[in-house]
């Protein structure tokens, strides 16, 4: 089959406006729309611009808006999506080139939340034991690869990029839920903040293009409960 | 250089976020219309008072309109029932897997309620009581 696809094209050194190239691809229905990226760029316009690394769904790179929604390129088939494609960039970050944007917005805002285990002991001489409930408790949210597919099809962090947006506090979740953590109460005086969780309005863009099919937004939920009520539970 | 992080307007509504994007929205289209309601009211019937001026009169004729009561009323019906959806969630997030489950009750109380608000208003306006 001949897939349609249309393009964001950018160039920083020779373009004032973004424009759209189309392209016509030999595909099946069981290719992916990174395989068709990759022909494009491999045999008709080597120029275009876009990340991926491991093309199976588990760096994070390829977070694109495909038919106007947010997907990771390497996850997405034709048969998905049908025969006219549409790709952009993820929205909100500033667009370095076609596909391409600046992630260290992004980054700041998951290092706001202090994103690693803090630990009681300084040098702790056996494991710290976990029952399988209390690792249950935040399993979902230890399945984020950071691709920012969530935080960019926020409305909230569409219009302010201050807001921590929806990857930070997921990652939040996962330290602040974890029994053995000690920093609970740190990260959740970040996200009491009008920057924080106050800015999710259940819009719920961000559970439906996790790639990881995390329930984004009820992780946020537990939060905001966690921070009105003060108590973890 | 890189383009700003800006997103327009309507590229934001093109993002194709479904069923609680369209609620959000619709939250607060209704909302800011409320306030234009209860706006125009306050101004109108400021102006008839201190000077009883007729251009008061015509912002009563906008607001008093067919089209402008069908949609305030779709507004304060929705904006509650959406708000007690939203206020629930924040409440119990627990409920939040229920989300898609709340939305189809959300409209099974607000469909029918406009529809009969909408009956009687339209019986008074051709019976003219
Ligand atoms: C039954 C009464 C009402 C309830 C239960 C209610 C509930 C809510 C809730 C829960 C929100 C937060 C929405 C969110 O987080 O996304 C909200 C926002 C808002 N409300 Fe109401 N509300 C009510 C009446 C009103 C009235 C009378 C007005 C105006 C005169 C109004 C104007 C607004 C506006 C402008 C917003 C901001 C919209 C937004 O954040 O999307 N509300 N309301
Ligand atoms: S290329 Fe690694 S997640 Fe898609």
């Amino acid at each position: 089959m001949k897939v349609k696809l249309k393009i964001f094209r950018y160039d920083p050194e020779n373009d004032k406006k973004p424009h759209y190239d189309k392209f016509v691809v030999e595909a099946e229905p069981t290719d992916r729309i990174l395989d068709l990226l990759e022909w494009i760029k491999d045999y008709q316009d080597g120029t275009i611009s876009y990340r991926r690394s491991c093309a199976h769904g588990v760096c994070g790179s390829d977070a694109m808006r495909i038919n106007g929604v947010n997907r990771l390129a390497c996850k997405v088939l034709v048969k998905d999506v049908g025969t006219k494609v549409t790709v952009q960039p993820i929205l909100g970050l500033p667009i370095e080139k076609d596909l391409i944007v600046d992630m260290e917005p992004f980054f700041d805002s998951y290092k706001s939340v202090m994103p690693y285990f803090v630990g009681g002991e300084e040098n702790p001489q056996k494991e710290q034991l976990q029952s399988p409930e209390d690792r249950e408790r935040f399993d979902d949210t230890t399945k984020c690869i950071l691709c920012a597919a969530c935080t960019t099809s926020c409305p909230s962090f569409w219009a302010n990029g201050e807001y921590v947006g929806p990857a930070a506090m997921v990652n939040a979740h996962r330290f602040i839920f974890d029994s053995r953590d000690q920093a609970a109460a740190e990260r959740l005086k970040v996200l009491n903040d009008q920057y924080g969780v106050y800015r999710c309005h259940t819009i719920f863009n961000c559970t439906d293009a996790c790639p990881r099919e995390i329930q984004v937004t009820q992780a946020i939920g537990d939060l905001k409960k966690a921070i009105a009520t003060s108590r973890l539970d | 250089m890189a383009l700003d992080r800006r997103v327009g307007f309507f590229e934001g509504l093109k993002y194709k976020g479904g069923g609680p994007m369209l609620a959000w929205i619709l939250h607060r289209i209704s909302g800011l219309g409320m306030i234009v309601f209860i706006s125009l009211h306050v101004v109108a019937s400021f102006f008839t008072q201190e000077m009883g001026s007729d251009w008061a009169i015509s912002i009563n004729i906008v607001y008093e309109s067919v089209i402008f009561q069908l949609f305030i009323v779709f507004s304060v019906l929705y904006h509650g029932i959406n708000g007690i959806r939203i206020i629930i969630l924040d409440l119990w997030p627990r409920m939040l897997r229920y989300q898609k489950e709340m939305t189809w009750l959300q409209w099974l109380v607000v469909i029918p309620i406009y529809g009969l608000t909408i009956y009687i208003m339209i019986q008074r306006m051709i019976t003219g009581e």
